[in-house]
């Protein structure tokens, strides 16, 4: 696999404040990469800074191989989803979709049939004459991926295009999105503060922090192995339960701060006495008869149907059943959780242990 | 309980403003179909007893209108052409880029609002007559009018470029084009209504602009209509038909405009261009 973009050491200043420090990244030529992080991570900063319309302070950009540090945008050759779509009001839909091409100087006739092929794929014949404002959200979302598939770039950019969508056409546009990439074996980079997204979508997930990337690797690679408590909080949906706690006499098992002594299982020994924190996901806790290693009283309940949350009365545990059940709230309850699945952070720097 | 009636008292209001403001209209009008005598019957009629154009065409010819209203036109052409063209320009610049400089570009073309005309004119005058463009009085009219109304042109222009969303223009960078050629081809053809809309303000308020004709213009063939309806009035002028008849051929056509467009205008005014 090549390299497609490749970013080294990437400084950006806007006056005093240091959006991204130092950022290091290679994103390999047809594969799908994702940068996710809370809002003001510096993700969209990053993503604008290889498409051009941000300056970087320091470091070096490549595409395709050719340094692209200081060259301006239409010269790189990337195609941008923008979050508000930003389709050109006062042009139809074809004229949205062969702005680019007729820039580039094709002839009239061959952008009208590369416009007619691209609505085909994306199921926009019927609209190439109405204007933006004709559309409805979805309609306006696939104008847009038109517009960038239609040149053929050497990368996708998206900067969160599905948020401003409902949830169920969201889920869709997902896995569209996805099968366009695979389709056109391009190189995507998709930026989204939605973990589900970045995890469904990927098949390179970085997670980004104040600027810096935290930890990137295969979406299942960062559920299983978070480097830091922030990546284990961040990924996975309902989030990571973090329980402050002690290692135990025989260093084998960690003691439960509030829970009245209960214990969990480490994953390996750790020195007696020492402080730690212990992340437990919510799907892997099981509500057990006998042999529990701790114990919490009941809060609330909340059943989907398919699935049921149940959290803990001091509000400190959540976690997930996959049937229904017949516990209610108030009720004490003995919950075990296999040994491979704790994660334990240091309390001080976060990072794991 | 009285909210039903408010509206209804808020309207009377504003009716019986806008027919204060509008009667010297009226009266213009009616004046001019007047007799010479029955402009000082007392109580004064409403409506003429028998209405007479003739005094139009004897104002048109007798006064050389044509030529005054020609001066008129070149003159407020040149102001919006100039606002126009620069004041565009200007207005993108302030509306994109955000700095202290802006900021100070800002408040000194609101300090050129505020200044008064008459005030200016004596400065101008002795400016104008050093570098010699007293010589080109049209010229130097145009000038100093085109920089009156640059501040309310830049400041209203300014607002529409800053309703035409920036990711616009990033997607047309990103798609191929250039700075310049983004702001070609997509935010002015979104802002022309606005600027269109400020362009033809600025014309009719260049069209019937006076200070400056009146002082810098003294040659009679070069001066416009407001100046010559001033030449009517004298320390025995009395002539108030012909006036108000010159008066009615100066507004007519400034009235025809802005109620032909008056929807565009309002609408361009209050709403940005889009969505």
């Amino acid at each position: 696999m090549t390299v497609q973009i490749e970013l080294n050491n990437i400084d950006k200043h806007y006056g005093t404040f240091h959006a991204l420090k130092g950022v290091s990244l290679a994103i390999e030529k047809g594969s799908f990469v994702a940068l996710v992080g809370p809002s003001g991570c510096g993700k969209s900063t990053l993503l604008r800074s290889i498409a051009g319309l941000e300056s970087i302070t320091s470091g070096s950009l490549r595409i395709a191989g050719e340094t692209m540090t200081g060259v301006p945008p239409r010269k790189r050759d990337v195609a941008m989803v923008f979050q508000s779509y930003a389709l050109y009001p006062h042009m139809t839909v074809e004229e949205n979709l062969t702005y680019s091409l007729r820039l580039h100087g094709v002839h009239k006739p061959e952008a009208k049939a590369r416009a007619a092929e691209v609505a085909a794929t994306t199921g926009l014949s019927a609209l190439l004459h109405r204007y933006p404002r004709e559309l409805s959200g979805g309609q306006r979302q696939r104008v847009a991926m038109g517009r960038a598939i239609i040149r053929n770039p050497k990368a996708f950019l998206f900067d969160e295009p599905l948020s401003n969508l409902d949830a169920a056409l969201r889920v869709h546009m997902r896995k569209e999105i996805r099968a366009l990439h695979d389709r056109l074996g391009a190189t995507s980079v998709y930026v989204t503060h939605d973990q589900v997204e970045a995890m469904t979508m990927a098949d390179h997930v970085v997670v980004m922090r104040d600027g810096c990337i935290e930890q990137q690797g295969a979406p299942l690679e960062l559920y299983d192995r978070p480097v830091s408590r922030f990546v284990a909080g961040f990924i996975g949906s309902p989030a990571m339960n973090f329980i402050d706690a002690v290692v135990a006499e025989d260093g084998r098992t960690a003691v439960l701060q509030n829970t009245d002594g209960g214990t969990v299982p480490l994953p390996s020994p750790l020195e007696p006495g020492r402080s730690i924190v212990v992340g437990l996901r919510p799907e892997h806790l099981r509500v057990v008869e006998h042999q529990g290693t701790f114990q919490i009283t009941v809060g609330a309940i909340e059943s989907t149907g398919s699935t049921t949350f149940i959290s803990s009365a001091d509000d400190l545990i959540t976690l997930v059943q996959a049937d229904r059940t017949s516990i209610a709230a108030g009720d004490r309850v003995s919950l075990a959780i296999p040994e491979i699945h704790v994660h334990v952070f240091d309390p001080e720097t976060g990072l794991r242990l | 309980m009285t909210r039903p009636y408010t509206p209804w008292l808020l309207l009377a209001l504003a009716l019986t403003l806008a027919a204060l403001y509008l009667f010297p209209l009226y009266w213009m009008y009616v004046t001019s179909l007047k007799s010479a005598s029955e402009i000082y019957f007392n109580p004064p009629t409403f409506w003429p007893l028998a209405p007479d154009t003739s005094i139009y065409p004897q104002v048109w010819f007798g006064r050389t209108m044509s030529t005054f209203l020609w001066n008129s036109v070149v003159i407020a052409s040149g102001v919006t052409a100039i606002t126009v063209i620069l004041g565009t320009g200007c207005a993108y610049v302030l509306a994109r880029y955000r700095s202290v400089w802006v900021d100070v570009g800002l408040f000194l073309i609101l300090m050129l609002q505020v200044l008064p005309a008459s005030v200016m004119i004596t400065p101008l005058f002795v400016g104008f007559n050093q570098v010699g463009l007293l010589n080109y009085p049209r010229t130097a009219v145009v000038l100093a009018a085109a920089a009156k109304a640059m501040p309310f042109f830049v400041v209203l222009v300014r607002a529409t470029f800053m309703s035409v969303p920036r990711e616009l223009e990033e997607a047309a960078l990103v798609d191929g084009n250039s700075r310049v050629g983004a702001f070609f081809s997509i935010v002015l053809p979104l802002a022309r209504n606005g600027i269109l809309v400020c362009a033809i303000l600025t014309f009719m308020s260049a069209f019937g602009e006076f200070i400056y004709s009146k002082s810098i213009i003294q040659e009679k063939n070069l001066q416009p209509a407001s100046v010559g309806l001033s030449g009517f009035l004298g320390p025995n002028s009395s002539d108030w038909n012909a006036i108000m008849a010159y008066s009615a051929i100066y507004v007519t056509p400034i009235l025809a405009v802005f109620v032909l467009l008056q929807r565009r205008i309002v609408s361009g005014l209050t709403s940005g261009a889009l969505k």
